[in-house]
């Protein structure tokens, strides 16, 4: 039985999502089927020339295919970063919650000082250059990992602690060693919170666009984010391309989202209802 | 499979500055089955647990077989273990969750396949070899738990509180295919309860702990018979034995006579080795040795009576206030309020001298 008040209340909250989400990317749909001039408008009218095709074939193929060489940079520092964070987090996270000593305050401070400290750009570059890191692929996973680290940790250590104990003791009777007991048994328990983080991670380091910019310089290290610049400057923007650009770099994680919807869901609420 | 005992010489375990298990010395013969018993916290399961070599061993020695084993990691120390909570990989079938430790141990696929499906012949419980853990019952998981165990042919069986989740009668079930199992496979077991129900029937010898000390190790029947000490005495044995105290009168060779408020002047057998008029000491009497009469030692007033068709309990108020049990042969039609008399044998009453130990009467063998 639905009361008045839910219907009203659901179609109030369709409404919302529809203004706040679906109007802009109606609008980047839209631009990109105009021509420079009507773009250059920028106002919310149907496209008077079809334009789709010749913008792709620019956005892709300007700058020496520079937005081609920018989705291999993404895809690769996406899984990488998201592979290590994935694995380490599990593990520290495996590590805090079942083994007890006296360092273990020390390792939740810095956990949580990783969280709360912003990211100071200048030192971390010059930390990058004395490594010989700065503007390479490598260094800029690195720097994703140690972002994102910290939220990863806590996500896992917070459901580790629901694993029942007896678990990891019933496999190490059984013969597992210690990694043994982290792949086999433990790692595909955290299904479901992996999924999540899979997801959140991957959305944010493939859109992150600050962290390249500051420590992954030079036109053979684009990543996505940073294809939009080539469009827009000072004092002349073709707003045409751009918006081509970002609706070409918006699918990736759209499908990611599509794919996983479900299995997202179910991350979230794991920890909560008894699964 | 090799012959393996156990030895556990004063065997001790600390966290910090407490001792939980304050030097145990035990020693299991191959194929025994060996109960712990005691109440929460007596250290049962920590024992246990240093066995299996999921605790450290602060001190002392654990021989499994001839092996020195206090440094040798859980799966060289050829056990098995079975969970109070089952701990089935939820994520793996009941097929995968048996072969688990063979897969580890790299057994060839063939092999696996014949051991895992001769572990659920054994069992029953070919029909759920495909199923996940969260598909099947309390009983069918302890099962699972089981077959895993078995799985691995160790030598040396520990369970802990296997059947504490398990309701009543699937208690009384799986109680039963346990002592088939230890009759079929031989293997030494080694068996925690709090349960002195599944303590007595299965053990060939009981241990029973209080305070991470042994307080009696000895086959179930001499545990009840003979018990050692007051701790022992009230714990094995239902309804508990009812523990009176009272003060020597007079001594002789072989008995001793003792009064008190609530016990008229009655000789009890013991060993007056050191006894002497005046001690303080305690009678423990049996509920089911008290037999009701025209007179007896013990007088009192009926507080309860349960009828059971069969036996009758009554529960007694003494002089002083104390309650005692007794169980009765048949049905007896007493009434709550009514004063009883209860007499006993000199030769089945215990008497515990000032420490709590017991001083049974010197067998003249």
């Amino acid at each position: 039985m639905k009361s008045r008040g839910s219907i009203v209340g659901g179609i109030a909250a369709i409404l919302a999502t529809f203004v706040v989400f679906v109007i802009p990317f109606i609008f980047i749909i839209l631009m990109a089927f105009k021509d420079r001039r009507q773009a250059g408008q920028r106002d919310f009218s149907w496209p008077t020339s079809f334009n789709l095709w010749d913008n792709v074939v620019e956005v892709v193929t300007t700058r020496n295919w520079m937005l081609v060489t920018a989705f291999v940079n993404s895809t690769i520092l996406t899984v990488v970063s998201v592979t290590l964070i994935v694995i380490l987090a599990a593990m520290v996270g495996f590590v805090l919650a079942r083994r007890e000593s006296r360092w273990n305050p020390l390792v939740e401070f810095l956990i949580l000082a990783g969280l709360m400290i912003p990211p100071a750009v200048v030192p971390t570059i010059w930390l990058l250059q004395g490594l010989n890191l700065f503007g390479t692929l490598h260094g800029m996973i690195l720097i994703e990992v140690a972002y994102n680290l910290p939220f990863s940790i806590i996500l896992y250590r917070a459901f580790i602690a629901t694993i029942p104990r007896e678990l990891d003791e019933a496999a190490v009777i059984d013969g597992a060693r210690p990694l043994d007991v982290f792949f086999r048994v433990i790692l595909p328990l955290l299904w479901p919170v992996t999924v999540t983080n899979i997801v959140v991670q991957s959305v944010g380091i493939f859109n992150d666009f600050t962290n390249p910019l500051y420590y992954l310089p030079g036109n053979q290290n684009a990543t996505v984010q940073l294809t939009l610049y080539n469009f827009q400057s000072q004092f002349n923007t073709s707003y045409n391309l751009l918006f081509t650009n970002i609706l070409l770099i918006t699918i990736p994680p759209l499908i990611v989202f599509l794919f996983f919807n479900r299995q997202i869901v179910a991350g979230m609420t794991a920890g909560a209802v008894k699964g | 499979m090799t012959m393996a005992g156990l030895a556990l010489k004063s065997l001790r375990k600390s966290y910090g500055p407490v001792e939980v298990i304050k030097g145990v010395d035990l020693t299991i013969d191959h194929g025994e089955f060996v109960v712990f018993v005691g109440p929460s916290g007596c250290g049962k399961s920590t024992l246990l647990r240093m066995i299996a070599g999921l605790e450290d061993i602060t001190a002392g020695e654990l021989y499994i077989g001839d092996k020195l084993c206090n440094a040798v990691e859980p799966r060289d120390r050829g056990i098995a273990m079975v969970f109070q909570n089952y701990a089935l990989y939820p994520h793996m079938t009941v097929y995968d969750n048996v072969g688990f430790g063979l897969k580890l141990a790299r057994t060839p696929k063939e092999e696996r396949d014949r051991k895992i499906r001769d572990a659920a012949r054994i069992l029953q419980m070919e029909h759920l070899l495909d199923r996940k853990p969260s598909q099947l019952s309390g009983g069918q998981r302890q099962r699972v738990a089981i077959g895993r165990a078995i799985v691995r042919q160790p030598e040396v069986f520990l369970f802990d509180e296997p059947l504490s989740n398990l309701d009543a009668a699937l208690r009384v079930d799986m109680r039963m295919e346990l002592a088939k199992l230890h009759h079929d496979l031989g293997s030494t077991m080694i068996y925690v309860t709090h349960d002195q129900v599944e303590a007595m029937t299965l053990a060939d010898k009981i241990v029973v702990l209080d305070g991470g000390v042994v307080q009696q190790v000895g086959a179930p029947i001499d545990l009840y018979q003979r018990p050692a000490n007051l701790f022992v005495a009230g714990f094995i044995g239902s309804p508990k034995m009812n523990l009176v105290k009272a003060k020597v009168e007079a001594v002789s060779s072989n008995s001793v006579r003792v009064s008190s408020v609530d016990i008229t002047p009655t000789d009890v057998f013991a060993d007056t080795t050191g006894l002497k008029v005046g001690d303080e000491v305690t009678i423990g009497v049996r509920p089911q040795v008290l037999t009701a009469g025209e007179s007896g030692s013990l007088v009192g007033r009926i507080d309860l009576v349960e009828r059971l068709g069969s036996e009758t309990n009554v529960s007694v108020s003494l002089q002083s206030g104390q309650s005692i049990m007794a169980v009765l042969d048949g049905d007896r039609a007493l009434r709550a309020g009514d004063s009883i008399v209860f007499g006993f044998e000199p030769s089945s009453a215990i008497i515990f001298d000032g420490t709590g130990t017991a001083r049974h009467p010197i067998a003249a063998e």
